[in-house]
């Protein structure tokens, strides 16, 4: 269970006077339960990242909370990240260990013994069709190589809440449907997921409960069939423009804060 | 803590051994270069003495003094007719010993008490020229003393008076002492040693995870930052340490095997000296190790890291120098300066002058409390947002 509540977060950008105060967050709230895959859709530069970064406790917040399993991100933030898998936006491996290595580097941190390891590792290179993969040093590793021993990685302790910040990027068709696959097992033992996404399509496959994020908050959320009673609209793709490109003032007022935005309307950015 | 520790140590150690450029690039420099020098410099000085001991001087127009051919051969100096054009053989550095000339008239200006001319012929920027030069000076002012005294006698005067005093010479440097000048070389190699040994696996562990975008998800392991930066650290310092035990073993190995006997006696760089240099020499490899890490973190890059750790290894190289150029002597003040420290110590060690406890346990306080602060700094480095998503 991740609960995110009123977060906020800015970051200064340049230096000097050319500083200049840039709001990545302001004010996000939204709930991911268990047992339900939560996708977070967004235009580049919505806040998705900063927001996932909040949740796994690297960035503190300016103010609000992010809660996993009701514990406070930045109070206990190593009970979080124990109850916490991250594939975060970045996914480096060492390149002169081998797969394996990799993974059981992180496994060891969490304190867990060599034989649990080993078996979950046979276990997700099943899943995720990555056997022939573990021995090699991943240096040369293609983007979806690299990319799936990062999942492994972030999955090797079997944590109750996943985030993933984009998790199929890179990924060939095989390798997405098999990631997908993954996923709604992990769903049906209960686990919480929360993955963000700016393709439609994505989420829309595969999250039973989207939020959608624009401009540093959340704009809209439900099923996708509410999303599109909400705008008004036929299709998924013309309720998430119209839901993501609209001043938040006048499309969900009760969210906003009634400061004026900056942020140009970014109407029909979306692809 | 100190499971997370030994999981990091172990990590980090096979990660750096599969680099196999670096550390061959490692025991080139640092357990090569140095008895390189040691053992080339060595050849080179006993080169030198044979050249001081020689029995021999090239004389042009000996028949003309035989007065002087008759001191010469009473003093078993062995004379060798000059080249034809010594004085072109001199310039273009064929023949870099000095070539003493005799005048035309000599032996009737020397029956006359007239002082006739001898030139001496050589080029004193020919580092291999000094030795002979000497010699042959040495060897007109005994002539010239022994006509003296026997012009003196003839007319009845005592030769005593014409030396009014004595001057003995009495050198208080023990041959470690003499030594100790071409050992200048040890303590610096091994400060080099330490810089080399750290600086790649201080970068890769710090500026390396930020590189490759494994810091972010290596942070968010509920594993306390402490832990994580010791065993880093630990990693960084034994490279440092390994590589500070192999210079130093090899020099003591290429002390042995310098070819000069002189030499050879005045290089005692035997068991006793090793151990005090390992004793000096580890706090300042663990404290390089962190002061490196922490200047490497804020490095986005590999490359910009290796700026960063330029800078200290530049320092470190410049400090030693310091006892060259100002001829500070057993103050206590340097025991405080790592580097300094070290060098002045182990200079010391060399000399064979006696060593007090404080002059370890100083410099060993003192580098260690700056890797505390360093690996502190490097753990609110580490928190900081901007160090760990900033690629």
């Amino acid at each position: 269970m991740i609960e995110v509540a009123e977060l906020r977060k800015h970051f200064v950008a340049g230096r000097g006077r050319k500083a200049k105060r840039v709001e990545a967050v302001r004010g996000v709230t939204f709930a991911a339960p268990n047992g339900v895959i939560t996708g977070l859709v967004g235009p580049n530069g919505a806040g998705k990242t900063t927001t996932l970064r909040m949740i796994g406790t690297l960035v503190r917040p300016d103010s609000g909370w992010a809660r996993v399993d009701g514990h406070d991100s930045v109070a206990s933030a190593l009970e979080v990240r124990r109850r916490l898998g991250v594939l975060s936006d970045a996914r480096g491996l060492y390149l002169r260990l081998t797969a394996r290595e990799n993974i059981r580097y992180y496994g060891r941190l969490r304190g867990m013994d060599d034989r649990s390891i080993d078996a979950t590792i046979e276990r997700l290179a099943r899943l995720i069709d990555m056997s022939d993969l573990l021995e090699r040093r991943t240096e040369g590793f293609s983007q979806g190589e690299r990319m799936k021993v990062a999942i492994a990685r972030a999955l090797v302790h079997d944590p109750q809440n996943l985030v993933l910040d984009e998790p199929s990027n890179g990924l060939d068709i095989m390798s997405t449907r098999a990631l997908r696959e993954l996923l709604r097992r992990l769903r049906d033992d209960g686990k919480c997921i929360l993955m963000s996404s700016h393709i439609m399509q994505e989420v829309a496959a595969l999250s039973e409960r989207i939020v959608i994020i624009a401009h540093g908050q959340a704009v809209a959320s439900g099923t996708t069939a509410e999303l599109m009673a909400q705008a008004g609209a036929t299709t998924l793709e013309d309720a998430f423009v119209t839901l993501a490109g609209e001043p938040i003032t006048t499309v969900l007022p009760e969210l906003g804060e009634g400061a004026p935005i900056e942020a140009p309307v970014r109407r029909g950015a979306f692809p | 803590m100190m499971r997370v520790i030994g999981v990091v140590l172990g990590k980090e150690f096979v990660d750096a051994l599969r680099d196999r450029r670096t550390i061959f690039t490692i025991i080139l420099t640092a357990l090569l270069m140095g008895p390189i020098t040691l053992v080339l410099l060595a050849n080179f000085i006993s080169g030198f003495e044979e050249k001081a001991l020689a029995r021999q001087i090239y004389v042009d127009g000996i028949e003309r003094a035989p007065e002087l051919a008759n001191f010469l051969a009473r003093n078993s100096m062995k004379v060798l007719p000059a080249p034809e054009h010594y004085e072109d053989e001199i310039r273009a550095g064929r023949l870099q010993d000095a070539v003493l000339v005799i005048g035309q008239d000599f032996s009737a200006r020397l029956a006359h008490g007239d002082a006739p001319t001898v030139t001496l012929v050589f080029d004193d920027t020919r580092s291999n020229a000094q030795p002979s030069i000497r010699r042959a000076e040495a060897i007109v002012q005994g002539f010239e003393r022994e006509v003296r005294r026997l012009r003196i006698t003839a007319r009845g005067v005592s030769p005593e008076l014409l030396t009014p005093l004595t001057l003995a010479r009495h050198n208080t440097a023990t041959p470690k002492q003499q030594g100790a000048f071409l050992l200048f070389l040890i303590p610096m190699f091994s400060l080099i040693g330490a810089m080399i040994g750290s600086m790649s696996a201080a970068i890769d562990t710090t500026a390396g995870e930020r590189e490759r975008g494994s810091l972010e998800p290596l942070l968010t392991n509920p594993i306390d930052l402490p832990a994580l930066i010791i065993g880093k650290w630990l990693t960084v310092a034994s490279h440092s340490c390994i590589v500070v035990l192999g210079t130093l073993c090899s020099f003591a190995v290429a002390t042995r095997l310098v070819p000069s006997e002189k030499i050879g006696t005045l290089l005692q760089f035997g068991t006793p000296e090793l151990l005090r240099f390992c004793l000096l020499m580890l706090p300042f490899a663990y404290m390089v190790a962190a002061l490196q890490m922490l200047v490497a973190t804020y490095g986005r890059t590999y490359k910009e890291a290796q700026t960063y750790a330029g800078y200290i290894a530049l320092v470190v190289n410049f400090v030693p120098l310091i006892t060259v150029f100002a001829s500070i002597r057993d103050a206590n003040w340097e025991l405080f300066v790592p580097a300094l420290a070290q060098q002045v110590v182990l200079a010391r060690v060399l000399r064979g002058d006696s060593i007090g406890a404080i002059d370890y346990w100083l410099p060993w306080a003192t580098a260690t409390l700056i890797t505390a602060l360093a690996l502190w700094a490097l753990m609110r480095l580490l928190r900081r947002e901007g160090i760990i998503f900033g690629r």
